[in-house]
């Protein structure tokens, strides 16, 4: 018996692999067609044609190769942010300031996009891009310094701090920084210089590819990383940690500027690659979204895009589903709630397509909350 | 057992334990003579405005504050008083009556706490991501259904309390108020005396901090958590009535604008208590006061710059003065019945 | 699949709960809009919602198709949008168009997305609302020569044919505003409660005011807020807007001016439960937007923009687009039901103050830029 034939060894194995990748995406998959099951209800019952709204939402997201590119800019963003989130879930820290240290990252990104002038593109934009990073991490050190030292939470600070970037950020781009050029009376930067833009390669915008490079990048350092085990270990246990002789204090501001780090490089990104400029509103909500983004995919990295390709999927098809059917965008926001309680639920889901239930896949962040 | 030798203990040394709050108290009615003495109209104006900034803040407060004493994390205050406000508004178009709105608001509160409890008592999904759906869900439907064109009948006026009501400075500030913010200084206390010295009150906090320790001693985890949560939904649903019912008389979409994150912020502040949280609301209130205040004055600032002052000054109360705060411990973590 | 089925029908039951909770409202704004044709010719399933004219292929020269993108926001925001999204309608009834739809725009990012897919259906009139679409309106017009746009609130600095920026004086319909509440003040102070002083609109409306009240009493104290938080707020608050007014007429100001959107909307509603306090509008009659204000609502600081639209649109359907920047209407509103609290020297020094601002005579000191 135990003497199976190698190849029918390879088959199993083949088998055991798609195994684990149906475990893996099956709860997802049911959980968005779901998602888009009671849309189309919802929809229906109010006196819409649900395949109509869907089919415009599909072609407004895939069904030309510039809608491609849109779905791609508006994930984007969501990625960088959703890293940024999820990064600090696993120190079991709460980053609700994502918002803020993206409009931070995209504002001086832009400042350093316009005011230099005369060097390469080579050098320029990955420079506009470092400092939209960096500037992102120090606004990040603000609440993680404050966590350490005074232990004023970082879910308090971090919401105050989205609102002082908002007031920052609005009074740079209709004060020192605004744009002067003639006829201009809107509060926003001038336009960058063109070696800083990041260009768009075919239909593929290379902030894309920044952002799944920093995917892999994350994943690398979380978890082929000692400084990566290390944050983890604080996010499981912060005491148990303390007592391994992890220095805790350290963990948690460096965590807090990692995340910073990654929501202000979108930031930058989204300043470079897309609007050319900062201008107050355009940024509207980016950070907010990697909350639902990071829970969406499990606060994993690789999970984070296909979340922020779903979300940014409804987004790039919302104004063609309401030009061709006629449909209010709000419902993109009802399908996604219902996606995330279904990936959230998955005991549902289990049961549903009778999968055991198995608990090392169940997420569990917010044993972080308590402030220690 | 170990709660109520700490209770009668806080109890005794009140004021020796509280003695910097008690100055802090003093100089606060102080201040206030002072500045009522000086310009009487800007004052009673100014504390008058607290007042009513704080009120849907600390409702948001008191929802997270009842959730998370039973161990349930609430991120969807927000979500929960704007739907609330949305339903309390289309009670108020189609009846008219601001009693069965205020009803309305309170029971899409209570339904949206239902759908929490199931979700993270039952299902025992991860109470973050229970929040988070409550929030996208509010925004999607509020903003879906909503339909223009829809006028409500009045809102809630202001019910000057008797004689109270004449008082200088406090008669204006805190005796002719409308109904609900009556409701949420009474809620305050309320909530205070039952957390703090009733039975349910130690129920409540023995299944936030030892659930299993609780269930031993025969308190039903699950239900006192349900329980805890439903109401903690309707006293949301009371802050969105507020906004549509009394503060503002219509709904707009997204018009929560942040409160039920910032009331989350005021609770962690408060050290999820409620007259701590009350205290933060208030601070919050008036600091968004003086900020209109400053404005009217002509202060020759960008109203960037003054905008900002709140946060900051929370901040700097916060690190400066309030520092750690502790959550209840078994919050965020679902119950599992041993065995 | 029992299972399924059982779940299915669950939902099915949760739909329609809250369905029937949230929609007892008729259906969503959105369903007015007529389908439009696909691209790939398919053909639409007539509806009972089609415009009866809704025959004709919008890429047809012959044939007028009208399009609206909202500024964020929506088309029924009681504010710009909607004044827009009315002229757009009512152009297209008087000048017999086949198609008029709008897209709600969500995220500011896709201005141009949004103006491109009206362009690429062949629309031939494209009103873009609200002066952060400027640039992306521009943009456009050089992609899309063919096609006109209105630009709502957009200044030209530089004229290019097939773009007009329907355009408003507000500080001038601001300063009637201000000559009209410092006139009807009895306590010497009156209020503004603003949406962001980022819009220059607002800026304009805000410093006609004041000006026009000092015209009248330049005793007189003015105290003006602007909505501290960010752009994609500050219209929206209507909450601060109350409280915000509360706090004002606490400071011992009788009348308000409410200029934000919704922000504004909530300072009118908060004035007219305020005994002997007036109250001002902003953008459009609000008598008829914001009936909750009548108590208060003694007229309203106008733009038109509902009819400045259906000018344009007429214009470009005549083959007349003028181009450049185009000055809509703006004035007072009238006084509906306060027509007598309103006394006839007010009425005459209102008419002259206009006559003055026509023929320049009178300046609001308001200097953008």
């Amino acid at each position: 018996m135990t003497s199976v034939p190698a190849q029918d060894k390879g088959k199993d194995r083949a088998i055991g692999a798609v195994r684990r990748i149906w475990r893996s995406i099956s709860v997802p998959l049911v959980a968005v067609l779901l998602g888009l099951l009671i849309g189309g209800i919802l929809l229906f019952v109010s006196g819409a044609n649900p395949f109509e709204a869907y089919g415009a939402l599909i072609k407004g997201a895939f069904g030309t190769p510039v809608a491609v590119q849109r779905t791609l800019e508006k994930a984007t963003p969501l990625v960088f942010s959703g890293l940024a989130v999820a990064f600090a879930f696993k120190a079991g820290l709460f980053n609700i300031g994502a918002q803020g240290q993206l409009l931070i990252g995209a504002i001086v990104a832009a400042y350093v996009g316009f005011a230099i002038e005369g060097l390469p593109a080579i050098i320029h934009a990955p420079l506009a891009l470092l400092i939209g990073g960096l500037a992102g991490a120090l606004y990040g050190y603000i609440p993680g310094v404050l966590k350490v030292y005074t232990g004023a939470h970082e879910v308090i600070v971090t919401i105050m701090l989205n609102y002082v970037a908002i007031n920052i950020t609005d009074y740079l781009a209709d004060g020192p920084w605004k744009d002067l050029s003639p006829g201009n009376v809107v509060a926003r930067t001038p336009k960058i210089q063109p070696s800083a833009e990041i260009p768009i390669l075919g239909n593929i915008p290379l902030g894309f590819i920044f952002a799944v490079l920093a995917a892999i990048i994350v994943w690398w350092l979380l978890y082929r990383t000692t400084l990566g085990y290390e944050i983890r270990t604080v996010g499981l246990n912060a005491s148990a940690a303390q007592y391994a002789g992890i220095r805790v204090a350290r963990m948690v501001i460096l965590t807090m500027m990692i995340s910073g780090f990654l929501a202000g490089f979108g930031g930058a990104v989204e300043t470079l690659g897309i609007v050319g400029r900062y201008q107050p509103g355009f940024n509207a909500g980016l950070g907010f979204d990697g909350i639902t983004v990071a829970l969406l995919g499990k606060t994993s990295p690789f999970g984070v895009i296909p979340a922020a390709l779903l979300m940014g999927a409804m987004r790039a098809g919302a104004s063609q589903m309401q030009f061709s059917a006629g449909v209010a965008k709000e419902i993109t926001d009802v399908i996604t709630a219902f996606i995330l309680f279904f990936v959230a639920a998955d005991v549902i889901v289990k049961w549903l397509i009778r999968q055991r239930d198995s608990d090392d896949e169940r997420i569990m962040l917010s044993s972080g909350w308590g402030g220690n | 057992m170990e709660l109520t030798a700490k209770r009668q203990a806080e109890s005794s040394n009140w004021f020796i334990k509280n003695r910097w709050w008690v100055l802090i108290g003093l100089i606060l009615i102080g201040s206030v003579i002072y500045a009522y003495a000086t310009n009487a109209v800007v004052t009673t104006a100014v504390l008058a405005s607290t007042l009513r900034q704080s009120t849907p803040l600390i409702l948001g407060a008191l929802c997270g504050v009842l959730g998370e004493r039973s161990g349930v994390i609430n991120i969807g205050i927000e979500g929960q008083m704007l739907l609330a406000a949305f339903v309390a508004f289309l009670a108020n178009v189609y009846t008219g009556n601001l009693l069965v709105a205020t009803l309305a608001g309170l029971l899409a509160g209570g339904v949206m706490g239902l759908l929490l409890a199931f979700m993270s008592v039952t299902l025992k999904m991860d109470q973050i991501i229970g929040g988070t759906v409550i929030n996208i869900l509010a925004v999607g439907l509020t903003g879906y259904f909503y339909v223009s064109g829809l006028t409500t009948k009045g809102k809630f006026q202001p019910i000057p309390l008797g004689p109270l009501a004449d008082i200088p400075l406090l008669g204006p500030v805190l005796f002719r108020n409308p109904p609900i913010t009556y409701l949420a200084i009474i809620l305050v206390f309320v909530l205070h005396y039952v957390l703090f010295y009733t039975r349910w009150g130690l129920r409540t906090r023995a299944v936030g901090e030892h659930p299993s320790a609780a269930d031993t001693v025969g308190i039903n985890v699950f239900r006192t958590r349900y329980i805890n949560v439903i109401i903690a939904g309707a006293i949301a649903g009371l802050g969105g009535a507020f906004l549509t019912l009394e503060g503002v008389g219509s709904f707009e979409r997204l018009m929560t604008n942040g409160r039920g994150f910032l009331a989350l912020a005021i609770m962690i502040f408060g050290k999820w208590t409620p007259l701590g949280s009350w205290g933060a609301a208030l601070l919050f209130g008036f600091t968004y006061a003086m900020q209109t205040q400053l404005q009217f004055s002509g202060v020759n600032l960008p109203p960037q710059f003054i905008g900002s002052l709140p946060y900051i000054l929370t901040i700097l109360v916060l690190a400066g003065f309030v520092g750690r705060s502790r959550a209840p411990a078994a919050e965020g973590i679902p119950y599992e019945k041993e065995g | 699949m029992k299972r399924i089925m059982l779940l299915l029908t669950g939902l099915l039951l949760l739909a329609m709960l809250v369905a029937a909770c949230g929609g007892t409202a008729a259906e969503p704004p959105a369903q007015e809009a007529a389908p439009t044709e696909e691209v790939a010719e398919e053909v639409v399933e007539p509806t009972e919602e089609v415009m009866e004219e809704a025959s004709g292929d919008c890429s047809d020269e012959a044939v007028l198709c009208i399009g609206l993108v909202t500024d964020v926001g929506e088309v029924d925001d009681k504010s710009f949008n909607q004044s827009a999204w009315e002229g757009a309608q009512q152009a297209a009834e008087a000048l017999g168009a086949a198609e008029v739809n709008f897209i709600e725009t969500k995220d500011a990012k896709d201005y141009g997305a949004n103006i491109a897919l009206f362009a690429d259906q062949g629309y031939d009139i494209i009103v873009t609302v609200g002066f952060a679409m400027g640039e992306a309106t521009i943009e456009a017009a050089g992609t899309y020569p063919d096609i006109n746009f209105i630009g709502v609130d957009q200044f030209q600095g530089e004229a290019l044919p097939n773009v007009t920026g329907l355009v408003f004086h507000e500080d001038q319909s601001g300063y009637l505003a201000g000559v009209l509440a410092a006139s009807l003040s009895q306590s010497g102070t009156v209020a503004s409660v603003l949406g962001t002083n980022l819009v220059p609109p607002v800026v304009a409306f805000n410093e006609g005011y004041k000006n026009g009240a000092l015209s009248v009493n330049p005793d007189i104290t003015i105290i003006d807020t602007y909505h501290p938080g960010g752009l994609d707020v500050a219209f929206t608050d209507p909450e601060w807007g109350a409280t915000t007014a509360a706090q004002a007429i606490s400071n011992g100001a009788d009348v308000v001016f409410g200029a934000g959107g919704k922000t504004g909307n909530g300072a009118l509603i908060e004035s007219a439960g305020h005994d002997g306090v007036w109250c001002i509008g902003v953008d459009s009659d609000q008598w008829e937007t914001v009936p909750e204000a009548h108590a208060c609502l003694v007229s309203s600081a106008m733009k038109l923009i509902t009819p400045g639209v259906i000018d344009l649109a007429t214009m470009s359907a005549n083959g007349e687009f003028p181009g450049g920047n185009f000055f809509g209407a703006s004035g007072l509103a009238p006084f509906h039901d306060h027509e007598d609290a309103v006394s006839q020297d007010i009425k005459d020094l209102l008419d002259a103050t206009k006559a003055g601002l026509l023929d320049g005579s009178i300046t609001t000191g308001y200097n953008p830029g």
